[in-house]
């Protein structure tokens, strides 16, 4: 490692810090200051204190509004870790045993991934419908009425994570799949040598050894679900249909500050406020649980 | 060694089973692209009557489709371009030379891995309203570009740490200037980890929905998954349009990726490996 | 050529492409969120190019649910269209009061003294006075009957809310979902709950929420709130998860025999099926030979943007949209009843839509509660898609209501 020039060095860093500067960090600080301004429509409406932020909190309507939408992420987020990140697992260490096919199988599974959640939502929307829809008319073919699943309180928020299980299950398979490689063969066959079963395989030797994969794979998850926005929006609208019952954080903040169709109204200041708070949580949870993970991965490593 | 061979089986049940519910509604989406509202009403899962062209023409004839397609691909082409020149020049300046606070700046890049940058979406409006950058492609690209960089930072300096220095050094002692080395030497060796950041943030640029619909609205600008939304609200009632349309605007990125499926995966899952 | 030096020439291309073609002179755009209005619009805008040979006007529509998002960010940067369609009531003030609009008198227009001060006065922002758009639509709130469907079970379209529940029945036991509505998109539960508890709640009603002598908790409303349930049975199978195309499609094809709507669906429902066989009809009564109240409210304006570079043109179009020759024309293009002095109503339909108005009471959260956020309306049609798919009463509804709108209302918050 060298030392140069300080103008070479300024000139390989400028770019890309001026771009974080102005377009992340300069923006963040403005939600900030945001947050504690009134707005009289777009403009600024003077100095606000913390009552943007009391509103959202503990203010009905809003208060009941926000812990409802952080409730749904809670559900999405359990929902994802337990189902579509398990589901990734199995599936990861079935292509692992590399049967004939598994290539096959394995750009399969990746498909969903690279299409758009617009495309996504749109698709399972369709899917989905009570009178069209293709998911009813298996049902029916086998005697069962199915529900009108966007519709009905309970399968509404069910059914987006559904869709968002076939739209990510791909990615956290093959991360795992990648961590599973890595794995010496050796370690996999002494195992094997001394009678493990593939579950026994799965619980005791492969799962303290993908720990660093499993980090990113939860960290990527908390993050994905509480940021959840394209696949409700498109699937259950910016109401979050019916009655709320699909509403996240990232649906009601959107909502809150630029309107919804035609009876909502733009309120920059408690949108600033909601965006403010949602960053502080998903910041000090992010950063205590990698801090928990890594000492996991240590500890079982 | 029977039950190796119930245990094989009951795995390949458990990837054909995933296979289907994965394919399935790929395959719906293709074929009601092809069949009218009343086919659909009748027999949602049947075979289209006669492989009508219909709803692709009124694709075409209707909708500005193919401006959209070329809009996505021109901002998604020029984003990932900036962004790889912006990530490799800090990346090697940070991977390959000693400097006070090297570590700190590191840092601070890696935690723009952590924000989202939607939750800005009031004020970083202002900020490009203020640079006169709203409605513009220029802006989308910045924009994109800020929120690669961490990632792209990420990936490529783990890879430029990693390189061997005897090259280097070979090329300085010949008299090489700082800029020679970094684009002849080291840029080659650096290319896995380029297509890698390449592809990783090409895929979610190309998909994004969001800022395009707040900062672009000119017709005539308009991303993809963005005009998508436009036809979805014209077509409403025609669910064969409907279809036909997704089958469509989802066409490009799978044939992409059926051709690169290796590439695809490897950039998009080997970020979260390293 | 490798992948990517082509891919760094496709992004010099694309920094080299210049951000805005040049605007030809004359050129102005109109922006809407009425997608499915173009070719009517592109109709109008052709007579103005007749009159005004030297302006073009280019037509550029968004999606319902981001013209908002879009409009407002357009507008803050100093863009936008020439001329934009804008909403009325508390959807207007919001941008108004911000100064994106360019205010209207009879000096500018000098046709606004053709329109009656009842829809100039959705056009007002409240705090100056002062008109912000040009008033182009009135909308009613009724029900769309298929006639053929009622003639070929044999059965005559109700009057009353009973006769609904029994009329429903039989056109259930025939095999027709009595009604199309269901109840996925918001917006459309606040239409449905505005006709079908509008037997229940009259004029006086309405007067005593505006004097506050009531609220919405009041035991009328809740009632009529609670009468909604009553019509579940009549509306298409799995009705919490139809969507409004989706009851329009139930409608048009004939599969079901009434969709709560309003009149500005008549354009639209004449264009996707020309064969329909539809009559319009004020909401029911609540007893035989009782006043049926349609629901009345003004759609929303056309505004001229205040930073326009070619506000001239801009005022030379709206102006143009004031005349009784453009009433007369968007009435008939787009089966809208223009609130213009004289406009010649062509369509039977429209026409009797008018005289309905003659009794009728305000779409009152529309006209009296879209002021302040949280909105009568999104309170309402939460409330009522929550009741539909979950299970709060009506009660809570009228709780929830009462509770948000005090939040600014003053003659609330001393209950």
């Amino acid at each position: 490692m060298r030392s140069v020039s300080p103008l070479w060095l300024a000139f390989l860093l400028a770019p890309a810090a001026l771009t974080m500067l102005v377009f992340v960090a300069w923006p963040l600080l403005g939600a900030f200051r945001y947050a504690f301004f009134d707005f009289n429509g777009l403009a600024t409406a003077g100095f606000a204190g913390l009552h943007n932020f009391t509103d959202v909190l503990f203010e009905p309507p809003w208060s009941a509004w926000t812990f409802q939408a952080l409730r749904h992420n809670i559900v999405v987020f359990a929902a994802l870790m337990i189902v579509q990140n398990g589901l990734a697992y199995l599936i990861a260490f079935a292509l692992l045993k590399a049967l004939p096919g598994h290539r096959l199988h394995q750009v399969i599974v990746f498909l969903p991934v690279v299409l758009s959640a617009v495309i996504v939502g749109f698709l399972w929307k369709l899917l989905l419908h009570p009178l069209f829809g293709v998911v009813n008319a298996l049902l029916a073919a086998i005697h069962i009425q199915g529900p009108p699943w966007l519709g009905d309180a309970e399968t509404a928020l069910p059914s987006i994570i559904l869709a968002n299980l076939w739209h990510w299950t791909g990615f956290p398979a093959l991360i795992f799949l990648a961590a599973m490689q890595r794995i010496p063969a050796e370690t996999l066959e002494a195992a094997r040598l001394d009678g493990a079963t593939d579950g026994v395989l799965l619980r005791r030797i492969i799962w303290p050894l993908v720990a660093p994969a499993a980090t990113i794979i939860f960290t990527l998850t908390f993050i994905g679900s509480f940021n959840w926005f394209e696949l409700p929006y498109v699937m259950a609208g910016l109401s979050g249909a019916p009655g709320g019952a699909t509403d996240v954080l990232g649906l009601y903040f959107y909502r809150t500050a630029f309107g919804s169709v035609s009876s909502g109204l733009q309120d920059f200041g408690h949108g600033s406020a909601l965006a403010v708070l949602m960053f502080a949580f998903l910041a000090a949870v992010s950063s205590v649980a990698l801090r928990l993970l890594r000492r996991r991965e240590v500890d079982i490593g | 060694m029977k039950a190796d061979r119930l245990s094989a089986g009951l795995i390949q049940a458990l990837l054909l089973l995933n296979a289907l519910f994965m394919l399935t509604p790929i395959a719906v989406m293709g074929l009601s692209a092809f069949k009218t509202n009343a086919e659909l009403f009748a027999s949602p899962m049947a075979l289209p009557e006669a492989f009508s062209l219909d709803n692709l023409r009124t694709i075409f004839r209707e909708t500005s489709f193919l401006l959209y397609l070329g809009n996505s691909v021109l901002i998604t082409a020029a984003s990932v371009a900036v962004l790889l020149v912006f990530a490799t020049m800090a990346s090697y300046a940070m991977a390959r030379y000693a400097f006070r606070g090297r570590e700190t700046l590191l840092l601070l890049f890696l935690a723009g891995l952590m924000v989202p940058l939607k939750l800005a979406i009031i004020p970083l409006f202002v900020q490009l309203d203020w640079l006169g950058l709203i409605d513009s492609r220029p802006g989308l690209v910045l924009v994109y570009v800020a929120m690669g960089l961490p990632s792209a930072i990420f990936i490529l300096t783990g890879f430029l740490r990693a390189l061997p220095g005897e090259l280097e050094e070979a090329a300085r002692i010949e008299g090489a200037s700082e800029a020679r080395v970094l684009w002849q030497i080291m840029l080659p060796l650096a290319r896995p980890a380029l297509i890698i950041a390449g592809i990783q943030n090409a895929v979610p640029i190309w998909n994004d929905f969001f800022f395009p619909l707040v900062f672009l609205t000119t017709d005539r600008l308009k991303t993809l998954p963005q005009g998508l939304t436009v036809f979805m609200g014209e077509f409403n009632t025609d669910w064969g349009v409907l279809f036909a349309g997704l089958t469509l605007s989802a066409l490009p990125i799978t044939l992409c990726y059926i051709l690169l499926s290796k590439q695809f995966i490897a950039g998009l899952t080997q970020g979260a490996v390293k | 050529m490798s992948i990517r030096t082509r891919l760094l020439q496709a992004a010099a291309i694309a920094g080299l492409i210049p951000l805005a073609a040049p605007a030809f002179a004359g050129d102005i755009t109109f922006w809407t969120w009425r997608q499915e209005d173009r070719a009517a619009y592109t109709e109008l805008f052709n007579d103005f190019t007749k009159l005004n040979p030297d302006i073009h006007v280019k037509f550029e529509s968004f999606a319902a649910e981001n013209y908002n998002t879009i409009a407002s960010t357009a507008l803050a940067a100093g863009r936008g269209g020439d001329v934009l369609q804008a909403r009325a009531y508390g959807g207007l003030e919001v941008f108004a009061k911000t100064g994106y609009y360019l205010p209207l008198d009879t000096t500018n227009v000098p046709e606004l003294a053709n329109l009656p001060a009842e829809a100039l006065a959705a056009e007002t922002l409240r705090a100056d006075g002062r008109v912000y758009a040009l008033p182009y639509a009135s909308q009613t709130l009724g029900l769309f009957i298929n006639k053929d469907v009622f003639a070929k079970a044999g059965l005559t379209p109700p009057e009353t809310f009973d006769e609904l529940l029994t009329v429903g029945k039989a056109l259930k036991e025939k095999g027709i979902t009595p009604i199309a509505n269901g109840t996925a998109t918001a917006w459309m539960d606040e239409v449905f709950a505005g006709i079908f508890t509008a037997p229940f709640l009259g004029p006086d009603f309405v007067a005593d929420i505006l004097a506050g002598r009531a609220t919405f908790a009041d035991p009328r409303y809740v009632a009529a709130l609670g009468k909604l349930l009553e019509l579940k049975d009549l509306m298409p199978q799995g009705y919490t998860g139809i969507d409004y195309p989706t009851g329009q499609q139930l409608f048009l094809s004939g599969r079901a025999a009434i969709f709560a709507g309003g009149s500005f669906e008549i354009a639209n429902f004449r264009k996707q099926n020309p064969k329909i066989n539809m009559d319009f009809v004020a909401p029911l009564a609540a007893t035989k030979g009782g006043a049926r109240y349609v629901a009345k409210f003004f759609d929303g304006g056309y505004a001229v943007n205040a930073k326009s570079p070619n506000q001239a043109d801009a005022l030379k179009l709206v102006r143009f949209m004031g005349t009784k020759a453009y009433g007369d024309k968007f009435a008939a293009l787009l089966g809208n009843i223009s609130p213009i002095k004289g406009v010649t109503l062509e369509d039977p339909l429209l026409s009797k839509v008018a005289t309905l108005n003659a009794v009728s009471i305000p779409y009152i959260m529309a006209v009296y509660f879209r002021f302040d956020t949280p909105t009568g309306s999104e309170l309402l049609s939460g409330g009522v898609q929550k009741m539909f798919a979950g299970n709060i009463t009506p009660a809570q509804i009228g709780a929830d209501v009462t509770a948000g709108i005090s939040r600014y209302y003053e003659p609330f918050q001393k209950k």
